[in-house]
């Protein structure tokens, strides 16, 4: 399978983010242009503060950028409303933090429900917790799971909605060695069984060898986007 | 010393939270407004007060009586307790004036021409005093020559007995007697323009009244003046009396006037007292949440200025000045706002009462006691956050906090309920009953407001409901013909026959001792005719009360003074005519709202006279739109009629003096229940904002709308509510059923009256507010830098 004959799902056309800090310009990405294919796993790796997170932020619809255009489905995202970005983030993105960001007072299967609730299409709760084979522990709080577990309800989540991108910011960041393994994974699991779009960042090199694609973002830009013709086992990965 | 940056800090805290502490602050300026404000009032009315009746002498008692020669009061003098006295002349009269169709009723009482100094000694307000004690002059009451126009040099008429007569006006002046003049047997407000109060010559009121040499009033001063002596005293006097027909008793105590300026500065004390407790204490619950909640997020803070060696004390001084901060605002507001509500005040009882020096007067010590009052009540508040921020250890403050536990709640247990919940639901319910404390505020605050619109409005509706009653479903008639004398039924069929007399009813009132072993009472009895149809009682459940040929029917409250039911015998005295002591039996006990009726058949009482069918008034009815004048032409040419009283006029007086004070109470009644509710509603919605604001950028990512959230977060807030809301209706009805027994007094009482709709719109004024409270809420969730929120590490 080459994912790079696959439809584009997203495509990032010289895209750049200037923040405004009371009078101080932070440019946080410039010109940078990526297209994203149906069913590919991408892995956007860059040193601290380079400018991933505003780029995964842009790309799923939570931000607009400064200037540069974001095309999904024949549509500029980035001249969207905000209902309409509402609306995006809701049926298309699901995405994946690095501190889970789960309702502390909801319980695993309620985390999940959560996202289920405003999508026509979408997947039974429980089996979007069996993907993550957390059926089990269902009826537990987030502060009665491991990292790990958090994580993985949080992964639910972002699938339960059936969406076109699963977006992931440095979703191992918080994890120890072995259940980063088992997180990363699961992720690439949902690639190649589930054929489901992945994009994942990460500061850590060693982890970007498990992406079908690399891009290196460097200063706030795309440096290079490699294709990784022989994508490493995530068990044979050395963090 | 205050520590310069965290003095900054403070400042800083404050302004962040700006629009919460502004509905805090005006919960505490409400509180101390009204504390300041009736406090205020209370000292300047009951410094007027006492500063009127000193220096005009009121009367700490007053006899009346048929006719005493002059001697006798010196006598009266040298009783024990009794240090003055004075005897006057007081006659019952009748005004003719020239744009007015109906001759007024009215008293005249005599005034010496030397009078410096006397009991109920007069305040002239214009004018001049008598030429000489024979003067056919006149003085008149302030108000009633003000509402009348009249001026010193115009002419009156005035009937004395059965003799017209033409009199100077001279003066007009106030008596501290009239404070708040409310005609005899004229319901509840005073009627200035309608009912004549007038001074004449000691000598032309004898001459006129026909008690020359004589007099049958006497009023008096004593030493010690509490009611206990005051009634000792007056069994004296009547004792030495008892041969000139002493007719009643007044200690001061039961002096209209005085017992009701007296029953205002009550009610105006117990207010000053209750009230601030209510908002003062709903605003330092608050306070002690939003405390909280800024101890918790400046954790950090906190731990990084312990570590940088500033000690415990001074990290709680600098919370405590949060509190302090909120105190001293709202105290000062509160200041200024009481000050305010002094003025207003003191202008409405300039307005209600007769009286002299009701003035705005400066009270510091009201003013540092409401600050005061103000700082506990805040540092009290701020108090369990402070101790909370000190008590945080260095080390352990620089960590972050323990993530929030998921637990199962006490609803949780019932699956069948819990199961159909949405997850939005079991989020609220979570949050509920894992902040106990803020729960119960929010509930505690929104039933407190609740329960002050239900009562306000049931009070508002129960002044009404008694008026109507009263004006309404007792009485048919259109005019009362006040007669002099009893008569026969001959001027029963005199009347029948004037001009556009639909329906008369005889009535005949006459003022009894009753005494059932202790319990003794003197009031009016009416006497009703058979099958009377203009008065009619009612029965608790609203029925006619059928008068039986014998016995009385006395009013519940009249009934409870005497110790007696129905089926019992009380001893019954009339204090005109005969005078003969009877028993005779209760057979029936009627509710009325208005002084301490009893009732019983015309013919009975007028056999207790030892006359036979008799009548001092006649209650007429006139055709529909007839045209009444030459009917007014007429009782003002008969001498016995004393007065004509039109009831529906009397209604509308009531109502005008009672209407413009309900709605400006109702307003700010409203206005009340809102600051409290809205300030504790938006508080507590935003602490609960704060703390879920992590929850919110989720939601958002998740493709949850703000109004979507907002929703989520209002089902908190309006369950909270929803439940306090319904047990303010409860807690409100309580304490309106509690108002009118505490109001249950001879002059009056209120039943609770408690309309469904009202409780409506009680309630819908709360949706009201807890939904511009959520309003605000939506505003902030909408504006929520969502994604800078998750950018942050938790
Ligand atoms: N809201 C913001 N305001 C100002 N600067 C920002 C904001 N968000 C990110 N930045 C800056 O933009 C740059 C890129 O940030 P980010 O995309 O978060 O980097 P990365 O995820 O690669 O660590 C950083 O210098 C960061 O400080
Ligand atoms: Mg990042």
């Amino acid at each position: 399978m080459n994912p790079s004959e696959n439809k584009v799902v997203v495509s990032v056309q010289s895209v750049g983010k200037i923040y405004r800090m009371g009078e101080v310009d932070v440019p946080a990405l410039r010109d940078s242009s990526i297209d994203i294919h149906k069913g590919e796993f991408l892995v956007i790796v860059g040193p601290s503060g380079s400018g991933k997170s505003t780029l995964l932020n842009l790309i799923g619809g939570m931000d607009r950028p400064t200037s540069g255009r974001i095309i999904f489905d024949g549509k500029d995202i980035s001249r969207a409303s905000d209902a309409e970005l509402t609306l995006f983030r809701r049926l298309q993105v699901g995405f994946i933090f690095q501190f889970y960001n789960l309702v502390p007072t909801l319980t695993a299967l309620e985390n999940v429900q959560v996202a289920v609730e405003l999508v026509p299409d979408a997947m039974d709760p429980m089996e979007a917790l069996s993907l993550v084979q957390l059926e089990d522990r269902a009826d537990y709080f987030p502060s009665q799971l491991s990292g790990g577990q958090q994580q993985r309800v949080s992964i639910a989540r972002a699938l339960a909605g059936n969406p076109s991108l699963l977006l992931c910011d440095e979703p191992t960041g918080a994890l120890d060695i072995e259940t980063s393994r088992q997180v990363l994974d699961l992720l690439v699991n949902l690639s190649r069984n589930l054929g489901k779009t992945v994009v994942l960042i990460t500061h850590n090199g060693a982890i970007a060898r498990a992406g079908d694609r690399i891009a290196q973002i460097r200063d706030g830009t795309i440096a290079s986007i490699v294709r990784n013709e022989h994508p490493t086992p995530v068990k044979e990965i050395r963090w | 010393m205050v520590n310069r940056v965290l003095a900054r800090k403070l400042a800083r805290d404050l302004r962040h939270r700006k629009g919460a502490l502004i509905a805090l602050i005006a919960m505490v300026t409400v509180g101390v407004g009204i504390f300041v404000g009736m406090s205020g009032v209370y000292r300047d009315l009951d410094g007027a007060k006492e500063n009127y009746y000193r220096s005009n002498l009121l009367a700490d008692f007053t006899v009346d009586l048929k006719r005493a020669p002059e001697w006798t009061a010196e006598a009266v003098g040298r009783l024990p307790n009794v240090r003055a006295v004075r005897s006057r002349i007081h006659q019952s009269v009748l005004v003719d004036l020239e744009d007015r169709t109906t001759p007024l009723p009215g008293i005249a009482l005599s005034l010496p021409n030397d009078g410096h100094s006397i009991i109920n000694g007069l305040m002239m307000r214009s004018g001049i005093r008598f030429s000489h004690d024979e003067a056919e002059e006149v003085i008149l009451d302030r108000q009633f020559a003000e509402a009348n126009h009249l001026e010193p040099g115009d002419r009156i008429k005035v009937l004395l007995l059965d003799k017209q007569h033409d009199l100077l006006v001279v003066g007009t002046a106030m008596s501290p007697e009239f404070v708040y003049l409310i005609p005899p047997g004229g319901g509840l407000a005073p009627d200035p323009a309608g009912y004549a109060v007038m001074y004449l010559p000691r000598k032309f009121l004898q001459n006129s009244s026909d008690l020359n040499g004589s007099y049958n009033e006497l009023v008096g001063l004593s030493y010690d003046t509490s009611r206990r002596a005051l009634e000792d005293t007056l069994v004296l006097i009547k004792e030495q009396l008892e041969p000139y027909g002493v007719t009643n008793t007044t200690p001061i105590q039961d002096q209209t006037s005085a017992s009701i300026v007296q029953d205002e500065l009550d009610n105006l004390k117990t207010t000053a007292r209750i009230f601030p407790v209510i908002f003062l204490g709903v605003a330092a619950l608050v306070l002690n949440i939003l405390m909280r909640r800024m101890t918790a997020q400046h954790r950090v803070v906190i731990g990084t200025l312990r570590a940088l060696g500033y000690s415990s004390g001074t990290i709680t001084r600098h919370y405590l000045g949060h509190g302090l901060i909120v105190g001293a605002t709202g105290g000062i507001a509160g200041a200024a706002f009481g000050w305010w509500l002094q003025g207003a005040m003191v202008g409405m009882y300039r307005q209600f009462f007769a009286m002299p020096g009701i003035d705005r007067h400066f009270h510091p010590e009201v003013f540092a006691v409401g600050c005061a009052i103000a700082m506990c009540f805040a540092l009290a508040g701020a108090f369990r956050g402070s101790r909370q921020a000190a008590k945080l250890e260095p080390a352990e403050a620089m960590r972050p906090p323990p993530p929030e536990q998921g637990a199962r709640v006490l609803p949780e247990r019932i699956p069948l309920f819990w199961n159909r919940l949405s997850f939005q639901w079991k989020m609220i319910f979570r949050a509920v009953f894992r902040n106990p404390f803020r729960s119960s505020v929010s509930m505690l605050a929104s039933a407190v407001a609740t329960a002050l619109l239900v009562a306000s409005l049931s009070m508002y509706d129960s002044t009404y409901y008694m008026m109507d009653y009263h004006f309404t479903r007792l009485f048919h008639h259109d005019l009362t013909l006040s007669l002099r004398d009893p008569e026969g039924m001959g001027s029963l069929s005199e009347v029948r026959g004037m001009p556009a007399v639909s329906y008369t009813e005889p009535q005949l009132d006459v003022m009894c001792d009753m005494s059932n072993g202790p319990y003794r009472k003197r009031t009016a009895v009416t006497g009703l005719a058979p099958n009377n149809i203009l008065y009619t009682p009612l029965d608790s459940r609203g029925n006619k009360v059928v008068v039986p040929a014998t016995g009385v029917i006395l009013t519940r409250k009249l009934a409870e003074i005497l110790n007696v039911g129905v089926g019992e015998q009380i001893k019954l005295r009339p204090l005109i005519a005969r005078r003969e002591q009877v028993m005779a039996p209760v057979v029936g006990i009627v509710d009325t709202y208005l002084g301490l009726s009893a009732y019983c058949d015309i013919h009975y009482l007028s056999t207790l006279l030892g006359e036979y069918r008799t009548a001092n008034s006649i209650l007429t009815r006139v055709y529909p739109g007839a045209f009444t004048l030459p009917l007014m032409e007429q009782i003002r040419r008969r001498p016995k009629v004393i007065g004509v009283t039109e009831r529906l006029r009397a209604l509308q007086q009531v109502q005008e003096t009672i209407g413009d004070f309900m709605g400006a109470f109702f307003f700010i009644t409203v206005l009340f229940a809102g600051i409290i509710a809205f300030g504790s509603m938006l508080n507590t919605a935003l602490v609960s904002l704060s703390e879920r604001e992590r929850e919110v950028g989720t939601f958002r990512v998740l493709g949850y709308s703000s109004g979507q959230i907002a929703r989520i977060f209002s089902g908190e807030s309006f369950l909270l509510n929803g439940m306090g809301i319904v047990l303010g209706v409860g807690l409100g009805i309580g304490v309106a059923h509690l108002l009118s027994l505490a109001f249950n007094t001879e002059l009056y009482r209120y039943p609770a009256i408690i309309h469904p709709s009202r409780l409506m719109l009680s309630a819908a004024l709360m949706v009201l507010f807890v939904g511009s409270a959520q309003l605000i809420v939506f505003r902030m969730i909408r504006g929520l830098q969502w994604l800078e929120v998750l950018k942050v590490k938790e």
